[in-house]
């Protein structure tokens, strides 16, 4: 597996939007600065999942779990998001994407930011064929609040060759091109530890509980 | 005893209250939400006016004497009113925060607005209704009582060039419904301009040609009508002309999707109705047949239609079957006693080419053009087909960017006609299962108004490139 160079970027964004093989980064601004020799620059989003004060005492990763946990909150180009000390935010990246199909990428905080004490990503793997803006996990470890700008440089991409065939298959829908940040798509507890043949599960939901 | 003074005090406090709750209502909102530049500038109004108001009603109360209570009282008067006005605009502006509109598009739509000769530095504030319906807020009256009020208040002076459509709330978020907001628009506009001082050609022009037209085919003689039925027929004849007016100021600004957006809002209301119903005109509208007649001929004459009439779906031949009702078909559905021969509709008939004219004058500078769609058409439905945003250059060495015209149009069209062509190369989603299908037309919507963002920031950052270098 190798690191995709600057020339094989450019190569890869000049083949046509339907070739399987092909790049997309949109909108790329100031194109020559953006991709260094082997990444590329990434910008912060407008749109933004605050987590909510939940009315239960706990979180349930199940069927609801993609609303049930954030607030959303839009915050335009030229103004800021205040992250409070020691809290996560999913954020989402300005540009849009779309992965070859052999090649996978991995999202890392720009060195300039992580030195801000702000950590972006805990899952940075995006896989062959992904298409969407990138969610991306905001964290502030520092023990001051911080402010984050819109349009300014977040992270960079680091794209990396996959061997694989092209295959005939259709695309993957649940994460399939969002444009802003999503929350978590999970299915309930129960169904998926059935394929794995646990018969009976212990749920706790605020109905049950009462 | 009865005191006036007391009594003056509690008015005025009360009046206080009132002012003093909604400029907290107005800056709680503004802080906790994102609005439009338009609802920015409307809460920054209120945000002086109250502060402007509560001024005036300290000021006014501190020196009252007996002798004058009834005449500050009959001032406290007119300051209710107005305000009794505003309040009724303020919720569903609040209501209206960029998480629930369609920003992009209504940036998009004011920049457009102010190309139009006369609308330089226009904006519109989006409000949310609950009707299920799209309007435009006249907002001639409350100019009109912020000039007289802004005597005592100068703080009452309304913001030039700021209008009001309302959106309902149901729609807020989409994005193909809402290019209907382009005809409110347009009585923006036409409002705007029929007041403005001195009198805009295009339009002034209109209000004679409208009696020419009526003195030339209604019958008996026109001017041997009785005044009422006189003022109720140029009534209902402006009413016409102006939803005419709107519907090809939208077709100019924004091209066949908003026939399409028409023809769903439409057919989601119900109102798409029979031939008996499409030809008929009524007091506020004309008839059906008569207006997509209208689009019809604007987009041919624009270049558009050949360029859509042939997508696979039902909504070209839709238009060109209701357009191409004959004119003779059409009826008179009045609620007044206006007989059917009267020759409203033949003045109203006779009167379309100078409301073309008027349109085509005003539009020119801020007109959708067709060769963007036509030039990367293909381009933008091979993204949505494959779900790419459609910012995504056709030509990436060229940087060669749809513009966002061409975007919302080529989008229309691929939603009417291949949005299961996109659900075809997913896993697991059935075109016939309606879930699905309203996921991927939310995400349609969803990748048009980003690629509308996105061409937004590129220009501004090409503006800014360009800075640099010189």
């Amino acid at each position: 597996m190798s690191v995709l160079s600057k020339e094989r970027i450019l190569d890869r964004l000049r083949k046509p939007v339907d070739d399987q093989a092909g790049l997309v980064i949109t909108p790329l601004l100031n194109r020559d600065m953006a991709i260094d020799a082997d990444s590329v620059d990434l910008r912060l989003g407008c749109h933004f999942l605050l987590p909510k004060l939940l009315q239960q005492p706990y979180f349930s990763p199940d069927e609801s779990s993609s609303t049930s946990l954030h607030e959303r909150v839009h915050v335009p180009l030229g103004r800021y998001l205040v992250v409070p000390a020691h809290q996560t935010i999913l954020g989402a990246t300005l540009e849009f994407i779309k992965l070859p199909y052999n090649v996978s990428g991995e999202i890392l905080t720009k060195s300039s930011v992580a030195r801000t004490f702000i950590v972006v990503e805990t899952a940075p793997w995006i896989h062959p064929e992904y298409r969407g803006c990138l969610t991306l996990e905001i964290a502030n470890v520092s023990n001051t609040p911080v402010l984050l700008y819109p349009g300014r440089l977040i992270g960079q991409l680091v794209l990396m060759d996959v061997e694989r065939e092209l295959g005939e298959g259709k695309l993957g829908s649940t994460y399939f091109g969002p444009v802003y940040p999503e929350g978590p798509a999970f299915d309930s507890p129960q169904e998926d530890l059935r394929k794995i043949g646990v018969r009976r599960t212990s749920i706790l939901r605020p109905d049950v509980v009462g | 005893m009865h005191d006036g003074i007391e009594a003056l005090f509690h008015d005025a406090a009360s009046l206080h209250r009132l002012v003093d709750f909604i400029h907290q209502y107005c800056n709680e909102q503004k802080t906790s939400q994102t609005y439009v530049d338009a609802t920015d500038d409307f809460f920054g109004y209120i945000d002086r006016l109250a502060t402007g108001t509560k001024a005036f009603l300290r000021t006014t109360t501190e020196s009252a004497l007996p002798p004058r209570v009834n005449v500050i009282r009959t001032s406290l008067l007119s300051v209710k009113n107005y305000w009794r006005v505003l309040h009724t605009f303020i919720k569903p502006a609040a209501d209206a925060h960029t998480l629930k509109i369609p920003s992009p598009l209504l940036n998009l739509a004011a920049e457009q607005v102010r190309q139009v000769p006369g609308m330089q530095g226009a904006n519109v504030v989006v409000l949310l209704t609950p009707e299920l319906m799209y309007f435009q807020m006249p907002h001639s009256d409350i100019k009109d009582a912020a000039i007289n009020l802004s005597a005592t208040i100068p703080e009452a002076r309304f913001p030039r060039n700021l209008g009001f459509v309302e959106l309902p709330y149901s729609q807020g978020p989409s994005f193909f419904n809402n290019l209907v907001i382009y005809h409110e628009i347009g009585h923006f506009v036409y409002e705007e301009l029929s007041n403005s001082d001195p009198p805009v050609a295009a339009l002034d022009g209109l209000a004679s040609e409208m009696i020419r037209c009526l003195q030339k085919n209604v019958k008996p003689d026109f001017k041997t009508l009785d005044r009422n039925t006189q003022v109720y027929a140029i009534t209902v004849l402006q009413n016409w002309v102006q939803e005419v007016f709107c519907d090809l100021f939208a077709i100019r600004l924004i091209g066949p999707a908003f026939t399409f957006a028409s023809v769903e809002l439409f057919g989601l209301l119900g109102l798409m109705g029979n031939t008996t119903q499409q030809v008929k005109f009524s007091d506020s509208h004309p008839a059906q047949a008569c207006r997509f007649s209208e689009h019809l001929r604007q987009l041919q004459a624009d270049g558009w239609w050949d360029l859509v009439k042939d997508i696979q779906a039902e909504q070209p031949q839709l238009v060109s079957t209701i357009a191409n009702l004959p004119s003779t078909d059409y009826q008179l559905d009045l609620d007044s006693g206006l007989r059917a021969d009267c020759g409203l509709i033949p003045a109203f008939l006779d009167l379309l080419p100078a409301v073309r004219d008027s349109v085509r004058g005003l539009t020119d500078g801020a007109r959708a053009k067709a060769d963007d769609f036509r030039c990367f058409t293909d381009h933008i439905e091979k993204c949505l087909a494959h779900g790419i945003v459609p910012s995504a250059p056709k030509d990436p060495d060229n940087v060669t960017v749809p513009d966002p015209i061409a975007v919302i149009n080529a989008a229309f069209c691929f939603y009417l006609s291949a949005l299961p062509k996109l659900m075809g190369n997913l896993e697991k989603q059935d075109r016939k299962n309606l879930e699905h299908r309203s996921k991927w037309t939310r995400r349609l919507e969803m990748w048009t108004m980003k690629a509308i963002e996105d061409f937004q920031v590129w220009t501004k950052c090409q503006a800014a490139a360009n800075e640099r270098s010189i």
